[in-house]
């Protein structure tokens, strides 16, 4: 056995299963050996003998001993990580990339925008951000999911208002009988933001669609390309900038982001697809 | 310099057995050669072999490790001697050395096997017909990255050092070699004359030139000729797996009577799923896109990243296409069509 192979994964052992959806769950998982990331890292969770996928953990960073992944069930091996159970055995390699520039966000007004499942990136920055709230002007969180049975982390997610400088703004594209809040699709959240778009930094990550409209919508409120941040989605292997497979432009999404800021890769030919 | 006659050279490749498999060039068919293991007879290749080195690195696919408990590890194996390497083939090492060894992360197996193989390259005495090394500034004779280098002389070859190994190795067999000064001048006539029968051969193609080529790339994104030429393409990948600096490779799990490992198989950008994610998303659904995308890849990230094309000028991919893609005619009808 060779455990400096930057390609073998340690144990993490399942804990705790928390059903958030009907497609999505979240994982919590405690790591054998020691493990720390920081916000907006990545992680590849193996399912033993089946192989891995990329996802970038929930959690409080300052939390130690167990992170927590959110999976939505999108192919086989996110399939195989909603059949696991508490007690079950997975495997990982990490943290990986580089997460999100907090340090460049003190003295900052900033918006957060998710959607779906790309809530749980920022619920690990949200959780950063509001241990150091002090060091922000004004924090506005707007999420939008398909339908009201879609929102992720319903058990905790008005805690989000809580403090003073935060806003929370929530939609769903689909409404049932009893949801009373807004519809619409994400972008119908961003208006009249109490927020100068010029200095405020905006925060995205959600499906590939959802980004891109949010991203022209920042722009068009007058977002700078510099103030925009975006979590890229593209197919991670090997995690470590050598498989070659999440290229974008002269960048690797493994390695040099999964968080890019717009003004990095506008430039680049089909960034959305 | 130093001069090894034909025949003491195969006793070296002898006792170099040893401790090395070595590989030797073997004729195939009547213009093509390639490595195989080294018996009491082998050829000496002209040009450069029908496959490229990167196998001796990162097999096509192979075991890289097995993880948690397992008892499942590599099979250690005798570092490789390989023989007949040529310039084109040198370069592309210095771009799988950037893809495996640099950066945060360092591939062991990939360093293990750069820093036990032992590479005895050798100057091109001929050229293929697909051969545009030159066309890149690569010139058809070694200057670098190998630890022997031979120069067909006199029936034997003078013999240039580029390493500690392959000192420490002379030393060891000095009987065999012997110091000759007057051939150094004949090595040069033969080298001058294999530049200038490459340059005349290339010459009469009106290749683009080198300086010219991450522009073109970098102004075509809309070209029409990505589709034209992409409608031949039929996937086989036979581009990929021929190139000398294509790297791209799959993570592969399995179980094996409870035991886990994890393995490594060669893949690439012109096959369909390549840049799928699991959400189906696709950016290059389109065959046109990864055509593209490989070029990019080649004349735009890696010129970006370490200021090299990731391109020998072998024509390993030229000679390989069912469909005869042809990356010289590619740079041609792109400049045409950009008229630059």
């Amino acid at each position: 056995m060779n455990q400096q192979s930057i390609y073998a994964p340690q144990k993490v052992t399942v804990t705790k299963i928390i059903e958030e959806t009907p497609t999505i769950k979240t994982l919590v998982l405690r790591p054998q050996a020691d493990f720390s990331f920081s916000t907006g890292q990545f992680v590849e969770l193996t399912y033993p003998g089946k192989g891995e996928a990329p996802f970038t953990p929930s959690s409080d960073p300052a939390k130690k001993g167990e992170f927590e992944i959110t999976v939505m069930k999108v192919g086989r091996i996110t399939a195989l990580f909603h059949q696991a159970k508490v007690g079950d055995t997975l495997g990982l390699r990490g943290p990986l990339g580089r997460g999100y520039p907090v340090k460049d966000f003190v003295g900052r007004q900033i918006l957060i925008v998710g959607g779906g499942v790309g809530l749980a990136p920022l619920r690990s920055l949200i959780y950063t951000l509001f241990s150091r709230i002090n060091d922000f002007k004004k924090i506005v969180i707007c999420y939008g999911a398909r339908t009201p049975q879609d929102i992720v982390y319903k058990y905790q997610i008005q805690e989000f208002k809580k403090p003073t400088k935060v806003e929370l703004r929530l939609t769903v594209d689909s409404p049932d009988k009893s949801w009373k809040g807004n519809v619409g699709v994400v972008t119908t959240l961003l208006e009249k933001l109490p927020l100068n778009s010029q200095e405020a930094i905006g925060i995205v990550c959600g499906p590939p669609i959802m980004m891109k409209f949010t991203t022209l919508k920042l722009k068009e409120l007058g977002f700078g390309d510099e103030n925009i941040y975006l979590s890229m989605e593209k197919n991670m292997s090997c995690g470590l900038g050598k498989c070659g497979h999440c290229r974008l432009g002269k960048f690797y999404v493994c390695k040099d982001g999964p968080v890019f800021k717009y003004s990095q890769i506008k430039d680049i030919e089909d960034i959305w697809d | 310099m130093q001069f090894i006659s034909y025949y003491n050279f195969r006793r070296l490749l002898e006792r170099l057995s040893k401790d090395f498999l070595v590989y030797t060039p073997q004729f195939i068919n009547e213009k093509d050669y390639d490595y195989s293991l080294f018996k009491e007879e082998f050829t000496f290749n002209p040009y450069r072999m029908i496959s490229s080195p990167r196998q001796f690195f990162t097999a096509s696919s192979s075991l890289i490790v097995g993880y948690f408990d397992s008892k499942i590890s590599r099979r250690e194996i005798k570092p490789f001697a390989i023989v007949g390497l040529k310039s084109c083939d040198l370069y592309s090492l210095k771009i799988q050395d950037y893809v495996f060894l640099e950066g945060d992360f360092i591939d062991e197996e990939y360093k293990k096997k750069r820093e036990a193989n032992l590479i005895i390259s050798s100057d091109c005495t001929s050229f293929k017909e697909v051969c545009f090394c030159l066309n890149l500034e690569i010139k058809p004779y070694p200057q670098e990255g190998f630890d022997f280098n031979l120069s067909d002389v006199d029936r034997g070859f003078l013999v240039e050092i580029g390493s500690e190994k392959a000192k420490k190795i002379w030393e060891d067999n000095k009987d065999l070699f012997e110091e000759r000064e007057d051939l150094s001048e004949r090595r040069q006539a033969k080298r001058k004359k294999i530049i200038k029968e490459l340059e005349t051969f290339l010459k009469s193609q009106a290749l683009v030139e080198k300086e010219n080529l991450y522009e073109l790339i970098k102004r075509s994104r809309e070209s029409e000729l990505w589709r034209e030429e992409a409608l031949k393409c039929v996937e086989c990948g036979a581009c990929i797996m021929n190139c000398p600096t294509c790297h791209c490779f799959l993570l592969s799990d399995e179980e094996k009577e409870g035991e886990y490992f994890r393995g490594r198989i060669w893949d690439g950008c012109q096959y369909k799923n390549f840049a799928k994610v699991a959400g189906g998303a696709n950016p290059l659904k389109l065959r046109a896109q990864r055509l593209r995308n490989r070029y990019i890849k080649k004349f735009e990230f890696f010129k970006e990243r370490i200021e090299l094309y990731a391109c020998t000028g072998c024509g390993r991919c030229i000679e390989a296409c069912l469909a005869k893609i042809d990356i010289r005619e590619i740079f041609k009808n792109l400049s045409k069509s950009l008229r630059l």
